[in-house]
């Protein structure tokens, strides 16, 4: 403990920043696939396989094309497909949510394990200097500036994009007509039909869309926050995105707050490793802090929906 | 009786198709389906060695999957079992190691008893933050699940460390007698049956299984009737997190004889998706419990006779568990027309 005292300046510092930033985008990604379905009332658990068949796809066709771009475009098309199949079961042949989300996740684990061995002959994880990452931006002028060098120089391109994608669906959600419909679909989806909003068409993009995202979410995973391919490397990312989706009510800005909160937790951890903290430890706060602030936030909502009926019975 | 029918046809064209799938991925990397398919029969029953591999991986997959399934009667999805596993594991082998004051026999019923009570106490914090606070209880038990294994890695390299490259416990001084050595069935597998045809009974007779399942199908009829849906559900999920427990307890005493750190990765898993294929169904979850544990167990024959990777195993029984929850997927498109026929006249 008195070892964390005394170096708490190399704990608590300016790169901490950019690496809370940094652990917390895969996340982000993740996130915002969730909050999209969410919007149109489905709980997208599928999104950890999602990510993961991204991750693998991206690894793959970066690694045959040599291009990062098609890495990105590939993995999008596989999440897309991987989402579709997930919203034909929910939707056309009414399959539980849950369970078809689970059932993707264990393909995908399935999946990417099956072709790792019969694509590259590797089991556990592929890397190879064939595989092209995604470029990080430099911008020259910063180099010069001391703290904000530190803060914004070199993120990597996906990086830059999740800030773009946060404030693009809040737009989106909030501010277009596709977003009211979507949100009218989530919320009382008679009403939506009867003012002749096309109900499954419309959660059928939103699925879309959201395997768009988890695509991505998966291509920066293995192309931008490392540059290779291991078994499950998801981690559990796609279902913090979710519970941190459930912490921001499936608002995107609130959501990648939520994100940030998890990122911090990981980057302080992965820093006190180094004064004695077991690293059990260390590996599971993000978790615990996921499961603590999801919980606080959701009595938070509920006391706050409690209070605002008992105004209004008071005020009749 | 004619839906008991239906829906094991249902599961049989289910698993065909899921099989043909599985040929298909075999075709497509260049292998002989047949073979591989016979080779994965022959890893799991051919020889007494392998027999009873099956069957200790049976063992705790029976556990979980009716784990899952009893709280999927009270409207969780549990996917915590995983979880409940290794903490019911853990606390087995701290009892086992350390408790030896006991009388051997009294010493198998604590570590039976530490680890449901473990893993009940485990299952209950999920349980109680989705009812009372509507917390969504899959987020939370697989976040959790990394959480305990994380706990009990921990125990396993540092407190309880045998000492050992591998990260494992000392031997227990009480293990579960294994009846077809080399192989590592035990008699634990007629601890879980009896278990679980009890858990199946208390369903189906006792008015704490009615309660169950009212509050499963319509919560707030429960209520109404004067059920408190909350205590119920909590309860379902904590007997569900018991299952898990006694599985790991199992595993600890019967299988390995100590605590090897990751031990129950994918157990729980497993025997979800058992109960979620036959839709949780009670009676059939244990044949599926069995089907995917012969799956498993042959996996690895598979892949030694054949080129066919043994992950070829997880994606069969993913393809067969996402077109098992399409529930209208086997209505064909006559059937479904005569449906809506029917529909549109009584209207």
């Amino acid at each position: 403990m008195n070892a964390i005292l005394e170096n708490f300046d190399k704990i608590f510092n300016v790169s901490l920043v950019y690496a809370t930033f940094r652990s917390a985008t895969p996340i982000i990604f993740a996130a915002l696939c969730a909050a999209i379905t969410q919007q149109a009332n489905i709980l997208n658990i599928g999104t950890e396989g999602i990510m993961l068949v991204g991750a693998f796809t991206a690894v793959t066709v970066s690694y045959f094309s040599g291009s990062w771009f098609l890495g990105i475009v590939a993995a999008m098309i596989a999440g897309a497909i991987i989402s579709m199949i997930m919203a034909v079961g929910h939707i056309r042949y009414n399959s539980e949510i849950c369970a078809i989300g689970m059932g993707i996740n264990m393909l995908a684990l399935a999946i990417t394990k099956f072709l790792v061995k019969a694509i590259f002959n590797s089991t556990g994880s592929f890397s190879s200097p064939d595989i092209k990452a995604i470029p990080r931006v430099n911008l020259a002028f910063l180099d010069s500036i001391p703290v904000l060098g530190e803060l914004f120089n070199d993120w990597c391109v996906t990086e830059w994009f999740a800030i773009i994608l946060i404030i693009f669906l809040q737009f989106l959600f909030y501010k277009t007509v596709w977003g009211l419909r979507l949100r009218a679909v989530g919320q009382f989806p008679e009403a939506a039909k009867t003012a002749g909003i096309r109900v499954n068409s419309v959660k059928y993009q939103a699925m879309l869309i959201s395997g768009l995202i988890g695509g991505l979410a998966g291509a920066h995973l293995s192309l931008g926050y490392s540059t290779q391919f291991i078994e499950n490397m998801t981690n559990n990312r796609g279902f913090m995105g979710v519970a941190a989706m459930y912490f921001g009510g499936a608002n995107p800005v609130f959501t990648a707050l939520g994100c940030l909160l998890f990122g911090f937790s990981d980057s302080i951890g992965a820093r006190l490793q180094a004064y004695g903290i077991p690293s059990q430890f260390v590996l599971m706060m993000p978790y615990i802090v996921t499961v603590a602030v999801l919980s606080i936030s959701m009595v938070a909502k509920l006391s706050a929906g409690r209070k605002r009926e008992s105004a209004l019975h008071s005020g009749n | 009786m004619n839906q008991t029918v239906n829906s094991i046809r249902r599961i049989l064209l289910t698993m065909v198709l899921a099989l043909g799938i599985g040929a298909l991925l075999i075709l497509a990397i260049g292998e002989n389906p047949v073979d591989a398919y016979v080779a994965l029969f022959k890893g799991a029953f051919d020889g007494k060695l392998r027999l009873g591999t099956t069957l200790a991986g049976f063992t705790p997959l029976l556990l979980t999957s009716i784990a899952f399934a009893i709280a999927a009667k009270a409207g969780a999805f549990n996917v915590g079992v995983e979880g409940e596993v290794f903490l019911g594991g853990i606390t087995a082998a701290y009892i086992g190691i350390n408790w030896t004051f006991l009388p051997r026999p009294m010493l198998y019923l604590a570590c039976f008893a530490g680890a449901m009570a473990v893993a009940a106490a485990w299952a209950f914090i999920p349980a109680a933050l989705r009812a009372y606070y509507g917390v969504n209880e899959v987020c939370t038990t697989i976040l959790m699940n990394t959480v305990a294994l994380y706990i009990t890695s921990y125990l396993v390299s540092g407190p309880m460390s045998a000492g050992t490259a591998n990260a494992q416990s000392l031997p227990v001084t009480v293990t579960l007698y294994q009846f077809m050595k080399p192989s590592s069935a035990n008699v634990g597998i007629f601890i879980a049956i009896a278990v679980v045809v009890l858990v199946i009974l208390m369903l189906n007779k006792t008015s704490w299984g009615y309660k169950i399942r009212t509050v499963g199908f319509n919560p707030s009829h429960a209520d109404y009737v004067g059920i408190n849906s909350k205590r119920v559900f909590i309860s379902a999920m904590m007997l569900s997190g018991m299952l898990g427990g006694i599985a790991g307890c199992i595993e600890v005493l019967g299988v390995h004889g100590y605590f090897l750190n990751n031990f129950a990765t994918g157990l729980g898993s497993n025997g979800m998706l058992a109960s979620l294929i036959v839709k949780n169904n009670m009676a059939f979850t244990p044949f599926m419990a069995f089907f995917l544990s012969v799956l498993k167990s042959g996996a690895m024959g598979m892949q030694q006779a054949t080129g066919v990777p043994k992950a070829l195993v997880d994606t069969i029984t993913a393809v067969f568990i996402i077109i098992a929850t399409m529930e209208t997927a086997f209505q064909f498109a006559k059937k479904r027309k005569a449906q809506k026929k029917g529909k549109e006249e009584t209207a």
